[in-house]
């Protein structure tokens, strides 16, 4: 494994893509390429993500390249801010190429109402949004969902709380793929996955996972904001978290099953993280039923605490601003998913990356068509994130596919070297941020200096033509687990 | 028998020394007990596992599973191996800790960089770990 020490090791294709060729190693079935200006590409070389993309390229069935966003960094077998297509139905899938939490991913709520009129209810809603959703280790949640409900929820994902009075039916038409993604199968998710789930619906975890309260501060693209019912000064909240346990869970099994089954397929591999099976196999099939259902665990989880927003709004601001708080829309981070590319079938794995997919395409709710998919770009704590929509570029380069934040830069431990979380906290605060973080340890963790520049992650990705900006959100209140 | 986490920087990666096989399988233990820590109080609990797999350093990971579903299904905070059998790819052990909300959750324990192995008189692992 040659390792890649400077950007003359890459040959670079334009201004915010570089490459490294098939050839750079025997087993390379494609080359590896990542989207980043100079200074990115110089702080990803800092650490294993490249030779991570490298490894990607030698799986069986890979199509085009082994693709790297600008937020990529070094992760476990695939790279975090990877994308791999797979050509079906003998291509690979790799449980690790979707990652642990699986279906982790964000949503965002637009308020009626702007920060000003907000005045000095701001520390009651955070702290309403912080008993809203629990937050934190092992969290239970507040539905106490049956056996047989939380299957429901596998196969069908948030519609089954839809019907309990849990959220809108038009959240789910706001959702990536309905928040239903097709083939899910309850009896494919072991024993231990339920139990690890089962009262975990509804609750936000622990790690980089957030409940943020905005305020619309820029408007890129006046268009695209008022086709998402964003205004300038305006109030979102957003929300991140995933599978929990119950998606944890279903990635373990199904790495431990693929890595037994590699000798019965042949497949060689460079780093056992990768386990893969064709997704034709009995091994493969099965792993992409468990995975949609976690993944619709995932929909349903965010969902829920969508819901708990509204509640926690109607508290402190009344049930009409509560009533008129729309969902703008749900993306999915960590998904394999099959779609058409360039007339072929492909298998499209996304590991800290989000599907961008332009005007006109009809996986997008009517009422978007025109301008395209929205996407949303989360910062690290304290800095602004980003609504953008997905653009043409985007089906021409990279599958379909943008960033999905800023994307590491310094490991947990160096962060808490470099900060304490009471210290960080007093610093948020000062800057008018509010936050609630039940472990000092964990905010220090996700210091706003742990990761890259996002700013510069999404200009990048803009120039490259896979996602438009269309408005900068600015953090006024946190809730961390 | 040492831990030691090493720089990583989107998980945590912990490397461990023991000068025999079940030493790896306790310092693997004292650092899943450091990360995932606990608050005072808590009843003791008392947990007996076993496992198999078809190679030790799956074994390591196995174990390692084992705790992290302990943790977060039965709030379960290890604090020290009480007893250890190793033999052919099969481990059983007794680990004593406390029933208490664990301060830290890791999620999965990867193959990723996985290592077990000896070098002369003493043993050595790696392991990288989602959080």
């Amino acid at each position: 494994m040659g390792g890649l020490s400077s950007t003359s090791d890459l040959v670079q294709i334009d201004e915010t893509s570089w490459e490294i060729p098939a050839a750079a190693r025997a087993d390379m079935r494609v080359p590896a390429r990542v989207f980043a200006d100079r200074e990115l590409l110089e702080a990803i070389l800092g650490d294993q993500s490249l030779e991570q993309l490298q490894n990607v390229a030698t799986l069986p069935g890979i199509v085009g390249a082994a693709l790297a966003m600008p937020d990529i960094h070094q992760g476990y077998g695939f790279p975090v801010g990877g994308v791999a297509a797979m050509e079906l139905p003998d291509g690979v899938v790799s449980p690790g190429g979707v990652g642990y939490d699986i279906n982790c991913g964000v949503r965002l709520l637009a308020l009626p109402l702007t920060a000003a009129e907000l005045g000095n209810r701001r520390e009651p809603l955070v702290h309403e949004l912080s008993r809203a959703i629990p937050a934190g280790t092992g969290k239970h949640g507040p539905l106490g969902l049956s056996r047989s409900e939380l299957d429901r929820a596998l196969q069908e994902g948030p519609r089954v709380l839809v019907e309990r009075g849990i959220g809108r039916e038009e959240d789910l038409a706001r959702t990536e793929s309905q928040g239903c993604l097709p083939g899910a199968d309850p009896a494919a998710v072991s024993v231990r996955a339920h139990e690890r789930g089962a009262g975990q619906l509804g609750t936000v975890g622990a790690g980089n996972h957030f409940i943020e309260l905005q305020v619309v501060d820029h408007v890129f693209d006046p268009a695209a904001a008022e086709a998402f019912g964003l205004g300038e000064g305006q109030l979102t909240v957003l929300v991140h978290s995933g599978s929990r346990g119950l998606g944890h869970q279903v990635c373990t099994d199904y790495v431990r099953a693929m890595d037994a089954a590699l000798a019965r397929y042949g497949i060689v591999l460079p780093d056992r993280q990768l386990a893969c099976a064709p997704a034709s196999s009995p091994e493969g099939r099965a792993y992409l039923a468990a995975m949609a259902a976690a993944a619709n665990f995932a929909f349903a989880n965010r969902h829920a605490m969508a819901d708990a927003v509204r509640r926690a709004v109607a508290r402190v601001l009344g049930k009409q601003a509560a009533e008129a708080a729309r969902q703008v829309y749900d993306v999915a981070h960590n998904v394999a998913k099959v779609e058409r590319h360039d007339g072929r079938e492909l298998l499209v794995h996304r590991k800290g990356a989000t599907r961008a997919f332009p005007a006109g395409s009809e996986e997008i709710p009517a009422e978007y068509r025109a301008v395209g998919q929205p996407v949303f770009i989360p910062g690290s704590m304290g800095t602004a994130s980003f609504v953008l929509v997905g653009r043409p570029g985007s089906m021409a380069r990279s599958f379909g596919t943008t960033c999905h934040g800023a994307g590491r830069a310094m490991s947990r431990t160096r962060a808490r070297k470099q900060i304490g979380g009471a210290e960080l906290r007093r610093q948020l605060e000062a800057r008018g941020i509010v936050v609630r973080c039940p472990s000092n340890k964990g905010l220090a963790e996700e210091a706003p200096f742990a990761y890259k520049d996002v700013e510069r992650v999404v200009e990048v990705v803009e120039r490259a033509g896979l996602a438009g900006r269309v408005a900068r959100l600015v953090p006024i209140g946190v809730v961390k687990g | 028998m040492a831990h030691r986490f090493v720089e990583h920087v989107g998980e945590v990666e912990v490397e461990l020394e023991a000068d025999s096989e079940t030493g790896i399988f306790a310092s693997a233990l004292a650092a899943f007990a450091e990360l995932v820590g606990a608050g005072e109080g808590g009843e003791p609990a008392v947990h007996v596992v076993e496992l198999t797999a078809d190679d030790p350093p799956l074994l390591l990971v196995e174990w390692l599973n084992e705790l992290v579903y302990l943790a977060e299904v039965e709030q379960f905070v290890p604090e020290r191996l009480a007893a250890i059998d190793l033999l052919d790819g099969r481990l059983r052990a007794t680990v004593a800790g406390r029933r208490a909300a664990p301060r830290h959750l890791v999620k999965a324990v990867t193959l990723s960089r996985l290592e077990l192995d000896r070098d002369g008189a003493r043993w050595h692992g790696r392991v990288v770990l989602d959080v």
